[in-house]
C-alpha cells in the first residue's frame, strides 16, 4: 500500500526543509515524510544502518534528493541507487537549485526520473513540492520490488 | 639656371631637402642604407628566405657564367697555340725546303747531276700543299694572311727564276747560266721570304706569349672569383640559416606562449564555470527562503494583516523574484560566451515567423503593422541567432506599447558578398543617441523599471552572441519617434 510507505527527502538546508514540510503539510502528507540532512544519512536509510539500523524495513515510494549536499552529494547517492539491483526500483526526483545543463545531463544519465528546478517564488515552490509529493506519494504506484525486505 | 645653382650647392638635389650641402652628401648613403633595411624590415619571413635564396641562385648562375667564359677563353687560347706552334714548324719547313731548293738547283746546274734535280722537283711539288697549309693556318690573322700572301708570291718568284734558270741551262749549257750557278738564281727572292719567315715566327710566338699571359691572368681571377663567390654564397646561406632559425624559434616561442595561455585560460575558464555554478545554486537558496518565509508569514497573520503590511511583504517577495530574475539572466549571459557555438545555415525568415508565433500572447490586445523583407540566409547557431532576433523584436513590441499602431519593420541593409545588414525599425518610445553607447552594457537601462519592465541584459546578450559571429551591432534612435538596431554578420565562416 502505498499510503503506508515513506517519502524520504533529502535536503541539507533546514529552511528549504521546512518549507517542504510546510508545503506537504498542505497536502497532509507530512507525516510521511523522513528527512534526511546529507547524502550519507539517505544511504543510510536505504542500506537500514546507522540510526536507521531498527527502521521498519521496505523502500521508500520516492528519494526527493538535493544535488549538492555535505558528505555525500546527490549524483553520487544517485548512482549507489541505481547501482542496487534493490534499490534501483526506487523512483528519484532530482530537487535542485540548479539549472545547469551538465547537472541535468548528469542526473538522466545516471538514471534519475525527475528532475525538478525549486522555483525562487514561493507560490510556485509551493505548487511544485505538493504535487511533486502527491504524484510520487500518492498518484504513482511504487515498483512491487520496494515492498520486498531488505537483505 | 643649372650651373648657377650647382655653382651655389655641389648637390642640388638633397640641397632642396637640407639646409646644409655637405651634411647632405654625408648622409646620403646611410639613407640609401636605412631606406633598405626599412624595406627588408617590412619583408615576411617567406619573402626574406626567398630574396635570400634568389641572390644565392643568382650569385651560382653569375659564377658558372663568367667561369665557363674564362675556361672557354682558355680552350681557344690553347687551340691558338697549338696552331701557332704548327705554324711555326711549318715555316721552318718551308724555310729549310726553299733553301733546299735554291741549294740543290744550284748544284744542277753546277754538275748537271739528275739526282739534284729530282730532289728539286720534290720540293716544287711539295708548294702548293705548303701553300695551302699556310692558308689554313693563318686563317683569322689579316696581318699574317697578308704576309704568307707576300710569301706565297715571294715563294712563286724564287721558282719561277729557277725554272727560266733551267730552262736556260737546258737551251745554253752551263755557259748561259755560270753566274746564276755560282749566286743562286732566287737568291734575292730566297733572302725576303727568309725575312717574312722570320716576320711571322716573331708575330707567333709574340702571340703565344701573349696568350699564356692571357690565360694565366683568367686562370688566377677564376680561382680568385670561385673563391669570392663560394665566401659570398656560404655568407648568404647562412643568412638565410639565420633567419629560418630565427623563425623556427620565435615560431616554438610563441607556440608555448599560446598552450600556455590557453591552460591559463581553460583554469580561468573552469573557474568562472565552478563560479557560476556556484551563483546558480547558493545564491538562489537565500532568496527561496526569503519569498519563502514571507509567504508563510502572510498565511499566519493573514486575518489581522493591515494593507501597509501586506504591502511590506508583497515588496519583499517582488524584490526576491526580480533578484531571481537577474540571476538567472547573468547566468544566461555567462553561458553565451562559454557556449560551444554551432555553425550551419541560417533561414532568418524561418526564425521570425517562429518568434512571432511565440510572441503571441504579448501580442494580445495590440495593433501592430509588420512588414518584413525577404531576409537572405546567413552562417551561424540557430539557437543564439535566434536569441538575438528574438531579444530585437521583443524589444520592438515592447517599446511601441505606448502607440495605438505600432509599426516593425525588419529587412536588410546595403547586401554585399562579404556582409549583411539586419535592421529592425520600429515607431516606439525610441531613444536619446547620447545614450546610445550605454545601450548595449550588462544591466544598462534607458528607462525607468515602472515604465518597461526589463533586466536589460537582453542586448548585452545581443552584442555578445554578434560578436561571436564576428559580427557588429548599433543602434539609431530619436527620442520619442523610434528606434532602429542594426545586426551586421560576416558572410563568410568565421571561427569566434
Amino acid at each position: 500500500m502505498t499510503a503506508t510507505k515513506p517519502i524520504l527527502l533529502a535536503e541539507d538546508n533546514p529552511r528549504d526543509a521546512e518549507l517542504a514540510l510546510a508545503a506537504m503539510e498542505a497536502e497532509h502528507i507530512s507525516d510521511k515524510v523522513v528527512l534526511c540532512h546529507d547524502g550519507a544519512e539517505v544511504l543510510d536509510y536505504l542500506y537500514c544502518r546507522g540510526q536507521f539500523k531498527s527502521r521498519l524495513r521496505g523502500n521508500p515510494a520516492v528519494v526527493f534528493l538535493d544535488l549538492k549536499m555535505p558528505k555525500v552529494n546527490g549524483l553520487e547517492v544517485l548512482r549507489t541507487i541505481k547501482a542496487d539491483v534493490n534499490l534501483r526500483p526506487i523512483p528519484v526526483v532530482m530537487l535542485t537549485s540548479s539549472r545547469e545543463e551538465c547537472d541535468l545531463a548528469d542526473s538522466y544519465a545516471l538514471g534519475a526520473n525527475a528532475y525538478v528546478v525549486k522555483p525562487v517564488e514561493f507560490h510556485k515552490f509551493l505548487s511544485a513540492v505538493k504535487e511533486l509529493g502527491t504524484f510520487w506519494g500518492l498518484i504513482n504506484e511504487p515498483p512491487p520490488e520496494s515492498c520486498r525486505s531488505m537483505h | 639656371m643649372e650651373s648657377v645653382s650647382n655653382r651655389h650647392s655641389p648637390t642640388p638635389l638633397s640641397a632642396a631637402d637640407k639646409p646644409e650641402p655637405s651634411a647632405s652628401v654625408l648622409t646620403r648613403p646611410p639613407a640609401v642604407y636605412h631606406a633598405l633595411v626599412a624595406w627588408f624590415h617590412k619583408l615576411t619571413i617567406e619573402q626574406r628566405v626567398l630574396a635570400g635564396f634568389s641572390m644565392v641562385f643568382v650569385g651560382i648562375l653569375i659564377i658558372s657564367a663568367i667561369s665557363y667564359r674564362n675556361t672557354s677563353i682558355l680552350l681557344a687560347n690553347s687551340g691558338l697555340n697549338g696552331r701557332s706552334h704548327d705554324l711555326i714548324q711549318l715555316l721552318n719547313n718551308i724555310e729549310a725546303a726553299m733553301s733546299e731548293a735554291e741549294d740543290v738547283h744550284r748544284r744542277y746546274l753546277v754538275t748537271g747531276e739528275d739526282s739534284y734535280l729530282e730532289a728539286y722537283k720534290r720540293v716544287v711539288k711539295q708548294k702548293p700543299s705548303f701553300t695551302a697549309y699556310l692558308h689554313d693556318l693563318v686563317h683569322g690573322s689579316q696581318e699574317q694572311q697578308q704576309r704568307v700572301r707576300v710569301l706565297d708570291r715571294m715563294m712563286d718568284r724564287q721558282l719561277s727564276a729557277q725554272s727560266k734558270a733551267l730552262v736556260q741551262f737546258q737551251e745554253g749549257g752551263f755557259r748561259a747560266v755560270r753566274s746564276m750557278a755560282f749566286e743562286g738564281a732566287g737568291k734575292r727572292e730566297l733572302a725576303a721570304i727568309h725575312q717574312i719567315i722570320a716576320e711571322m715566327d716573331l708575330h707567333e710566338r709574340q702571340a703565344i706569349r701573349r696568350r699564356v699571359v692571357e690565360s694565366a691572368a683568367g686562370t688566377r681571377n677564376t680561382i680568385i672569383l670561385l673563391g669570392i663567390g663560394v665566401l659570398l654564397q656560404l655568407v648568404m646561406l647562412a643568412w638565410v640559416y639565420y633567419f629560418i632559425r630565427h623563425d623556427i624559434t620565435e615560431r616554438r616561442r610563441v607556440a608555448g606562449e599560446l598552450q600556455r595561455r590557453g591552460e591559463l585560460l581553460e583554469a580561468a575558464n573552469k573557474e568562472l564555470e565552478a563560479f557560476s555554478y556556484s551563483v546558480s545554486h547558493d545564491l538562489r537558496a537565500p532568496l527561496r527562503h526569503i519569498d519563502g518565509y514571507a509567504g508563510l508569514l502572510r498565511k499566519s497573520v493573514e486575518h489581522s494583516l493591515n494593507d501597509k503590511a501586506a504591502r511590506y511583504l508583497r515588496t519583499i517577495s517582488d524584490s526576491a523574484k526580480q533578484m531571481g530574475q537577474l540571476i538567472d539572466d547573468l547566468l544566461v549571459f555567462s553561458r553565451m560566451g562559454r557556449q560551444e557555438m554551432l555553425r550551419t545555415t541560417v533561414d532568418p525568415n524561418q526564425l521570425i515567423r517562429d518568434i512571432i508565433s511565440d510572441l503571441r500572447l504579448d501580442l494580445q490586445g495590440r495593433e501592430i503593422s509588420w512588414t518584413i523583407a525577404a531576409l537572405p540566409e546567413v552562417q551561424g547557431d540557430p539557437a543564439m541567432l535566434r536569441q538575438v532576433f528574438m531579444n530585437l523584436i521583443a524589444n520592438a513590441v515592447k517599446f511601441t506599447s505606448t502607440r495605438p499602431i505600432a509599426l516593425i519593420e525588419i529587412g536588410v541593409e546595403r547586401p554585399s558578398p562579404t556582409e549583411i545588414t539586419f535592421f529592425i525599425r520600429d515607431n516606439g518610445v525610441g531613444f536619446d543617441m547620447q545614450y546610445a553607447p550605454k545601450l548595449f552594457g550588462v544591466f544598462q537601462r534607458l528607462h525607468r523599471a515602472d515604465e518597461f519592465e526589463g533586466t536589460g541584459i537582453g542586448l548585452a546578450n545581443v552584442r555578445r552572441i554578434v560578436h561571436r559571429h564576428g559580427g557588429r551591432t548599433w543602434a539609431e534612435g530619436v527620442a520619442d519617434k523610434g528606434a532602429t538596431f542594426y545586426v551586421l554578420l560576416p558572410m563568410r565562416r568565421l571561427d569566434s
